[in-house]
C-alpha cells in the first residue's frame, strides 16, 4: 500500500509537473516594422556642412572639409565606410556619435591608404565625442599653415568617450584632448607620430581613465599628462591603468625622448597595472609634477635587448633598462613593480612579438600582446589602487586580462 | 645695396661741389649777429637780406650772419623775424671789405593771426614754437627743427621723447617706435605727416614708425593734446603731426654726414646672413597656384648664420630750398640716408601661476636672443608751392620713406617646466635653438595736393586730396629649429634638426582721401573776431595680407628616427605642404576701412577770450573677408558705427604771456583691421589673434592748462586732464601659448578712468638752458580675474581687480640742460628721460600683470662750429645702457639690451 501510495503520488506530481510545464511564457510579437534612420546620409560624395546617420554598409568618399555644425550630430552606424580624399578633415563644432560593433566596425581611412594623408577630426570646440569600435587610418595630412595635424583634437570641456577602436599611422599627437572629461578604454593605437606626436595627450584640466590600451610604435610618449602651465586649475587627474605600450618613444630622437607615460606640470596620475617594453623612457615624472597627489605602482618594467643604437650616430647607445625610470626625474622604482634587470626576467610573454624597437611612422603592427600563460604579469595587478574609484583596478597587469575587462582586439 | 651706395657717393660729390663754389674771390663782406633787444639773446635762422634782390643769408645757432660776394655799393638790408617788428638800414659796402654789423630786433606785440592774407611764418626755431603754443587753439606741445638739431635726435622718435606728456614705445630687437602722448598707447593717437594721416605697412599698427622719420626732414612736429571738430576725432590721447619743411624765402642748403657704432658689437659679433639667397619670390609666386614645391626649391645659404664684426653706422642728409620767380614758386628737397646696424640681447622667459606656492608666477622657459638687425631707411621728401597771388595758394608735398630691413635673430629656449624636454634640474633638458632670417622692404609714398584759397573778403577755402600708399614684403623668412638634450649629468646629445618654416608675407595699405574746409571770418570791434568753419573728409583704405608658408619637415633615418644635424647644407627635408598655405590660410586676407566725416566749427574771439567750438561727426565701415578652409560665421565681416563728437574749448588771455585753457571734447579710437581679422599674426615675441568682437573705444576728454610765456624761448605751463574711455581696446593673453610666444587677443573690458597733470618749464640762464616737462598720469579699468580658487561646486572663483590701462605709463619726465658757448660756438646738450613702470599684458591670475619696468634714459649731444658753414656733431645715445625690463610682480619676463651707440659728423649749411 505504501509503495503503491508512492507511485501514485509520484505519478500524480508526474502528471502535475508535466501539465504545468506546459505553460510557456507570454511571448510578445510585432509585426516586421523597419524603423527609418533619421536623417540617414545617402551614400557617394559628401562635404561641406553635414549632419545625420552614415548608414551601415554604405561607402561614403568625402572630396572636401566636412563640419559639423553646433547643434548637429554625425552619427555612424556599424559598417559605415568613409574615404577621404584631398586631405580633407571634419571640423565638429556639434556632436560626433561613430558607432561601429566588434562584428562590424565602421572604417575612415584615405583614399591613398598612405600616412599622413587626411586631416582626422578638428573638434576644438566640439560638444561631445563618442567613438567606438571604429577604424581611424593614416591621418594627419598637413594644416592651413603646414604643420601636422592631431587625429584627434578637442579643447573643451566635454565628455570624450572612445572605445574598443584601432588608430594607425597618425602624423601628430593621436589624441589631443586638452580640458576633456575622458573614458579611453580598450584602444589599439599604432604606428603614429612622423617624428613627433604623443599617443595620448591629456592637458588642460582633463580627468578620466585610460585603461585597458594597446600603444605601439608612437613617435613621442605613450600617455602624456600635463596641467596648463598658466592655467594651473582645474587639474589634469587621470587614472592611467592597465595598458601595454610597447616601442614608443623614440622618434623623436635622443635630444626628446619619448616615454611610456610622462606626468608634469602640475598633473596629476595615477600608474598602475601597466606593460611597458622596448619604449625609450619608462615612467616618467617630471619635478613639476603634482609629485604629492601622483600615485604609481605594479608595472612591469621589460626591455627584449639591453641597448639601442642609433643609426647616423654610432655613440648614442642607450641603455633601455637605464630609462625605466629614467635619471634625474622624481619617480621611483615601488616595490609593487616587476622591474626586470636582464633580457628574459619579468618578461611579459607576448603571445607573438616582433621585439621592434625604433620603427618608423606607418610600420605594420603585426603583433598580438595577449598575454602567454606563463606571465608573470598575471596576479601582479592591484586591484582598486584609486580610493575615490575603488572599481578601477585589476589583479593583472596590460590590456589584456583575465576577467575579460580588457582590450578585445 | 647697390642703389645706396651710389647715393653716398652722389651726396659727398654735392657737398663738395657747393666747398668749391666759396674758393672763389670775394669782392665785399657783410657780417655780424642778430639779437632779442630784449633778453639779448641770439636769434637764430633770422633771414637778413637786400631789399629788392635775392641775396641775403640766415643767421646760424648762435645768431651770426654773413653774406659774402657782394658787389659794392649801398644797400637797404632787412630782417624778418616772425615775433619782431621788421628792421631796416642802408649801408655802404666798399670794395674789398669787410663790414661788421650787429643787429638787434625789437618784439612785436602783434597778434599772429592772420585774417585775410595767408602769411607764412618762419616755425622752424624755438621762439616761433612757443609762439604757436601760445596762440594755438587748442592744447599743442611744438618740438622745432632747431631743438631737433641741438639734440640727439636721428629720428621723430627720439625727439618726441622729449615733448611733455609724450613717451615712445618700442618693441623688442627693433628700432620701430611710436609716440604714447600721455600714457595712453599708440592706438589711442594719431601720427600725421604734413597734417595727413600716413598709412603705415606695418601689420600690427595703424601708422608709420616714428623711427623712420628722419628728423632732419622736419620743420616741427606738433602734438595737439585737445582737438577742435577740423581734427580727426580718432585721437584720444592727441595727435602727432610731423611737419616737413617748407620752402624758404631764401635759398637754403644744408647737408650732414656722419658715422656710428653701437656698443653693443664690443661684445659680441654681427650675425649675419646670405641676403642674396632670400628667394624674392615663393614657389607659388613663381610657378603657378598649381605648382607642387620640391625640396630643392628653398635656399640653404639663408639659413647659414656667420659671425662678423658689425659694420659702421652711416647717416647722410641734405636739404635744399629756393624760391623761383619772385617768390611764387617754391621749392624744398630733403633726402635723408640712415644705415644702422643695431643689436638687442633679449632673454625671454615665459612664465606661468604656480599654484603649489601660492599662485605665485613661475619661469616655465627661458629664452636668450640675440638679435642682430641692419635698417636701411632713406626718406625723400619734396615740396613745391605755388604762391599764385596774395590769395591763392597751392602746394604739392610728396613724401616717399624707404625701408629695408634684414635681421637674424638666433634664440636659444629651455622649457623649464613641461614640453618634451625633461628637464631634470638646472643645466639640463631640451634646448631648442631657433634661428631666424627676415628681410622686409618697405614702402611708403605720400602725395598730397592741397591748396588754399581766399575766395571774398571773409571767407577762404582749403581743400586737399592725398594718395597715401604702404607696402611690406618680406619674402622667405626663414626659421629654423633644432634641439639637443642636456642629460642629467651634463653631457649632450647631438643636435637634431626639428623643424624649417618659409614664410612669404606681403601686405599694403592705401588710402585715397578728400578733404575741404570752408571758413568766414570776421572782426568786429577792436578786439574781437568771429569764425565759422565748416568742411568735410571722406577716405577710403584698403588692406591686404598675403602670407604663404611652407613648412620643411626632416628626413628621418630608415628606422624612422629624426636624424642629427650637423650643418643647413647636409640637411634632407621633405616638403610637408608642397602647395604651401596661400588658398587655405586665413592670413591671407583683404580688408577695407571707409570714413565719411563732416564738422561745424566756431571760433569767437571776444577780447580776453577765446571760444572755439562745435561738432563732428564721423561715420565708420569696416570690413573684411578672409578665404578660410572652412566657412565659419566669422570669414567675412562688417561693422558701422558713427560717432557724433561735441568739442569746447576756451582760452582766456590772463596777460600778454599767459594763457588759462579749458576743454571738453568727445574722440574715439577704431580698431586696426587687423585686430578685427580672426587669423594669427606673427610678431618678434609675441602673436596676436584678431578678434571681429572688438569695439571701437569711445572717450570724453577734459583738459586744463595754464601757460606764461615769459620771455621768448621760455616757458612755463601746468595742466591737469581727466578721461573717461568706453570700451578701450587691450590685449589680454590666451590661455594658450602659441610656441613658446605668448598669444594675446585685442578685447574690451569695460570703461577706464584717466586722470593727470602735467608741468612744462624752460628757461635760459645765460649760456644754460633747462627745459623739463613732468607729467603725472592714473588710470583705473577692473578686469576679471583667476583668483587660484575654486568654489564648493569646483568652478574657479573669479575677481575683479582694478590695474591701470595697458600701455599706460604713470610718471613721464623729461629733463634736458642745454649749454651754448656762443664765442666757442659751440652747443652741448644732456638729456634725460624717466618713465615709471607701465602695464604690458593683462594676465589672468588675480594679482598679477606684466609691467615694463621704470627706465631712464641719458644722452649726450654736442655740436662745434669749425667755420661759417661747417660744424662739427657728435651724440651719443642711450648712456645708461637702460635695459627694457618686464616682470610680473618680481619676476623678470623679459629682459632686452641695446647698449649705447655713438654717432659723430659734421654739418654743412650754407
Amino acid at each position: 500500500m505504501k509503495i503503491r501510495n508512492i507511485y501514485l503520488l509520484s505519478a500524480i506530481v508526474t502528471i502535475i509537473t508535466g501539465v504545468f510545464s506546459c505553460k510557456k511564457a507570454e511571448v510578445t510579437t510585432f509585426t516586421k516594422i523597419k524603423i527609418p534612420t533619421a536623417s540617414p546620409i545617402a551614400p557617394g560624395n559628401i562635404s561641406g556642412f553635414v549632419k545625420g546617420t552614415l548608414l551601415t554598409g554604405q561607402t561614403y568618399t568625402v572630396t572636401g572639409d566636412i563640419t559639423i555644425k553646433k547643434g548637429d550630430t554625425l552619427s555612424a552606424q556599424p559598417g559605415a565606410v568613409v574615404i577621404v580624399k584631398n586631405n580633407a578633415q571634419f571640423n565638429v563644432q556639434g556632436v560626433l556619435n561613430l558607432l561601429g560593433s566588434q562584428d562590424n566596425p565602421v572604417f575612415f581611412n584615405s583614399d591613398t591608404n598612405k600616412p599622413g594623408t587626411w586631416g582626422g577630426f578638428q573638434a576644438d570646440s566640439a560638444q561631445a565625442i563618442t567613438i567606438k569600435w571604429t577604424h581611424i587610418d593614416n591621418t594627419g595630412g598637413p594644416d592651413a599653415g603646414g604643420g601636422a595635424r592631431r587625429t584627434i583634437i578637442v579643447n573643451a570641456r566635454i565628455n570624450v568617450d572612445i572605445e574598443d577602436s584601432w588608430f594607425s599611422n597618425g602624423q601628430d599627437d593621436l589624441m589631443g584632448l586638452f580640458g576633456c572629461h575622458v573614458t579611453l578604454l580598450r584602444n589599439t593605437i599604432s604606428s603614429s607620430g612622423s617624428t613627433d606626436g604623443e599617443g595620448i595627450n591629456l592637458k588642460s584640466g582633463a580627468t578620466g581613465v585610460v585603461a585597458y590600451n594597446v600603444i605601439f610604435s608612437q613617435a613621442g610618449s605613450g600617455v602624456k599628462l600635463e596641467t596648463n602651465p598658466i592655467v594651473p586649475l582645474p587639474q589634469t587627474e587621470v587614472d592611467v591603468h592597465n595598458n601595454t605600450i610597447v616601442s614608443v618613444g623614440w622618434r623623436r630622437g635622443s635630444a626628446e625622448p619619448g616615454r611610456s607615460v610622462s606626468i608634469g606640470v602640475n598633473a596629476i596620475g595615477h600608474v598602475y597595472n601597466n606593460i611597458f617594453v622596448n619604449c625609450y623612457h619608462g615612467l616618467e615624472i617630471f619635478p613639476d609634477a603634482d609629485v604629492t597627489h601622483t600615485t604609481y605602482g605594479n608595472n612591469l618594467f621589460y626591455a627584449t635587448v639591453t641597448t639601442f643604437t642609433d643609426l647616423r650616430d654610432a655613440t648614442i647607445q642607450i641603455n633601455l633598462r637605464d630609462n625605466f625610470y629614467p635619471a634625474g626625474a622624481v619617480g621611483k622604482p615601488q616595490p609593487t613593480d616587476l622591474i626586470s634587470a636582464q633580457v628574459g626576467q619579468f618578461d611579459p610573454m607576448f603571445v607573438k612579438f616582433d621585439g621592434t624597437v625604433a620603427a618608423p611612422n606607418g610600420y605594420p603592427n603585426t603583433n598580438d600582446f595577449h598575454l602567454q600563460p606563463t606571465s608573470p604579469a598575471y596576479g601582479a595587478g592591484n586591484a582598486s589602487f584609486d580610493s575615490k574609484r575603488p572599481e578601477l583596478g585589476n589583479l593583472d597587469l596590460g590590456a589584456y586580462t583575465t576577467d575579460g575587462k580588457g582590450n578585445k582586439h | 645695396m647697390g642703389k645706396t651706395h651710389f647715393m653716398i657717393n652722389k651726396y659727398y660729390l654735392l657737398v663738395l661741389l657747393f666747398t668749391a663754389s666759396f674758393a672763389s674771390a670775394q669782392t665785399s663782406v657783410i657780417t655780424g649777429h642778430v639779437t632779442d633787444g630784449n633778453s639779448r639773446e641770439p636769434l637764430p635762422a633770422a633771414y637778413v637780406h637786400f631789399d629788392g634782390t635775392s641775396k641775403g643769408g640766415t643767421t646760424d645757432a648762435f645768431g651770426n650772419y654773413r653774406i659774402q660776394n657782394i658787389t659794392p655799393g649801398s644797400y637797404k638790408i632787412k630782417v624778418k623775424y616772425i615775433g619782431f617788428k621788421e628792421y631796416e638800414k642802408e649801408v655802404d659796402l666798399p670794395a674789398g671789405q669787410t663790414v661788421i654789423l650787429n643787429i638787434s630786433l625789437e618784439q612785436s606785440t602783434q597778434n599772429l593771426k592772420g585774417v585775410n592774407i595767408l602769411g607764412k611764418l618762419n616755425t622752424s626755431n624755438e621762439s616761433s614754437s612757443r609762439q604757436i603754443e601760445k596762440n594755438a587753439n587748442n592744447t599743442t606741445n611744438v618740438i622745432s627743427a632747431r631743438a631737433m638739431e641741438r639734440s640727439p635726435d636721428i629720428n621723430a622718435a627720439n625727439a618726441l621723447a622729449r615733448v611733455s606728456a609724450v613717451t615712445i614705445q618700442r618693441n623688442s630687437g627693433s628700432d620701430e617706435a611710436y609716440a604714447i602722448i600721455r600714457g595712453l598707447e599708440p592706438r589711442y593717437n594719431n601720427t600725421l605727416i604734413n597734417g595727413v594721416k600716413v598709412t603705415s605697412p606695418d601689420p600690427v599698427s595703424r601708422f608709420v614708425s616714428l623711427s623712420i622719420v628722419p628728423s632732419d626732414l622736419l620743420d616741427r612736429i606738433e602734438v595737439s593734446k585737445t582737438l577742435t571738430p577740423e581734427m580727426e576725432g580718432d585721437a584720444i590721447g592727441g595727435t602727432t603731426n610731423l611737419v616737413f619743411k617748407d620752402a624758404p624765402e631764401y635759398e637754403y642748403f644744408r647737408a650732414n654726414a656722419s658715422i656710428g657704432y653701437s656698443a653693443i658689437f664690443f661684445n659680441r659679433k654681427y650675425d649675419d646672413f646670405n641676403q642674396g639667397a632670400v628667394q624674392r619670390q615663393s614657389p607659388v609666386d613663381r610657378f603657378g597656384p598649381s605648382y607642387m614645391a620640391a625640396p630643392g626649391y628653398f635656399s640653404r645659404a639663408n639659413l647659414d648664420f656667420t659671425k662678423k664684426n658689425a659694420p659702421v653706422t652711416s647717416l647722410a642728409g641734405f636739404t635744399y630750398g629756393k624760391r623761383f620767380l619772385n617768390n611764387k614758386i617754391g621749392l624744398i628737397v630733403s633726402d635723408s640716408y640712415q644705415n644702422q646696424y643695431y643689436g638687442t640681447n633679449s632673454q625671454f622667459n615665459i612664465a606661468s601661476l604656480n599654484p603649489k606656492d601660492n599662485n605665485k608666477p613661475q619661469i616655465t622657459d627661458v629664452a636668450n636672443r640675440t638679435y642682430s638687425t641692419q635698417q636701411l631707411n632713406n626718406g625723400l621728401s619734396a615740396h613745391l608751392d605755388f604762391t599764385v597771388d596774395d590769395r591763392n595758394k597751392i602746394a604739392v608735398d610728396n613724401v616717399f620713406l624707404y625701408t629695408y630691413i634684414a635681421q637674424a635673430r638666433l634664440s636659444i629656449d629651455t622649457s623649464i617646466i613641461g614640453g618634451n624636454g625633461g628637464r631634470v634640474g638646472p643645466g639640463t633638458g631640451t634646448v631648442f635653438n631657433d634661428n631666424r632670417s627676415y628681410i622686409q622692404n618697405q614702402y611708403v609714398e605720400n602725395l598730397k595736393v592741397s591748396g588754399k584759397h581766399v575766395i571774398a573778403q571773409h571767407f577762404t577755402f582749403d581743400w586737399a586730396g592725398i594718395y597715401s600708399n604702404a607696402t611690406a614684403n618680406s619674402p622667405d623668412r626663414a626659421d629654423i629649429t633644432l634641439n639637443h638634450l642636456i642629460n642629467p649629468d651634463f653631457t649632450s646629445t647631438p643636435s637634431y634638426f626639428d623643424a624649417i618654416s618659409r614664410i612669404w608675407e606681403k601686405n599694403g595699405n592705401k588710402d585715397l582721401s578728400g578733404l575741404a574746409n570752408l571758413s568766414y571770418k570776421t572782426m568786429f570791434g577792436e578786439n574781437n573776431s568771429f569764425e565759422l568753419k565748416a568742411g568735410g573728409l571722406y577716405r577710403h583704405s584698403t588692406r591686404f595680407n598675403q602670407q604663404n608658408e611652407y613648412t620643411l619637415r626632416p628626413v628621418p633615418e630608415a628606422n624612422g628616427v629624426k636624424s642629427s644635424f650637423t650643418d643647413i647644407y647636409s640637411s634632407n627635408w621633405i616638403v610637408y605642404n608642397v602647395s604651401g598655405s596661400l588658398t587655405s590660410d586665413k592670413a591671407n586676407y583683404t580688408a577695407y576701412e571707409n570714413i565719411a566725416a563732416g564738422y561745424g566749427e566756431f571760433f569767437l574771439e571776444l577780447g580776453k577770450l577765446d571760444v572755439i567750438g562745435g561738432i563732428r561727426v564721423e561715420g565708420t565701415q569696416q570690413g573684411y573677408d578672409t578665404h578660410p578652409v572652412v566657412l565659419d560665421v566669422q570669414s567675412n565681416a562688417r561693422k558701422t558705427y558713427t560717432d557724433v563728437l561735441p568739442s569746447l574749448q576756451l582760452k582766456y588771455k590772463l596777460t600778454d604771456k599767459s594763457n588759462l585753457r579749458a576743454s571738453y571734447g568727445q574722440s574715439i579710437s577704431r580698431p586696426a583691421l587687423f585686430e578685427l581679422v580672426p587669423a594669427l599674426n606673427r610678431g618678434q615675441s609675441s602673436d596676436v589673434i584678431g578678434n571681429p568682437f572688438v569695439k571701437h573705444s569711445e572717450a570724453e576728454n577734459f583738459d586744463i592748462r595754464y601757460e606764461l610765456f615769459p620771455k621768448n624761448e621760455e616757458q612755463f605751463f601746468v595742466g591737469g586732464f581727466y578721461k573717461n574711455i568706453k570700451n578701450p581696446i587691450e590685449f589680454g593673453l590666451q590661455n594658450n601659448y602659441n610656441g613658446t610666444q605668448p598669444l594675446l587677443l585685442p578685447q574690451n573690458y569695460g570703461t577706464a578712468k584717466i586722470t593727470g597733470a602735467e608741468i612744462v618749464y624752460s628757461r635760459y640762464f645765460g649760456n644754460l638752458g633747462v627745459s623739463a616737462n613732468y607729467t603725472y598720469t592714473y588710470s583705473n579699468i577692473n578686469t576679471p580675474k583667476q583668483t587660484g580658487e575654486v568654489d564648493a561646486k569646483g568652478n574657479p572663483i573669479i575677481k575683479l581687480q582694478g590695474r591701470p590701462l595697458q600701455g599706460q605709463t604713470g610718471d613721464v619726465l623729461n629733463l634736458s640742460l642745454l649749454y651754448k658757448n656762443d664765442k666757442q660756438k659751440a652747443f652741448v646738450q644732456l638729456a634725460y628721460t624717466y618713465t615709471s613702470r607701465t602695464l604690458t599684458y593683462v594676465y589672468q591670475g588675480y594679482g598679477y600683470d606684466f609691467y615694463q619696468q621704470p627706465q631712464s634714459f641719458l644722452s649726450l649731444s654736442g655740436e662745434k662750429q669749425i667755420s661759417r658753414h661747417v660744424a662739427f656733431t657728435g651724440k651719443v645715445n642711450n648712456m645708461l645702457n637702460t635695459p627694457t625690463t618686464v616682470k610680473i610682480n618680481n619676476l623678470v619676463q623679459a629682459k632686452d639690451l641695446y647698449n649705447v651707440s655713438f654717432n659723430v659728423g659734421f654739418r654743412y649749411s650754407l
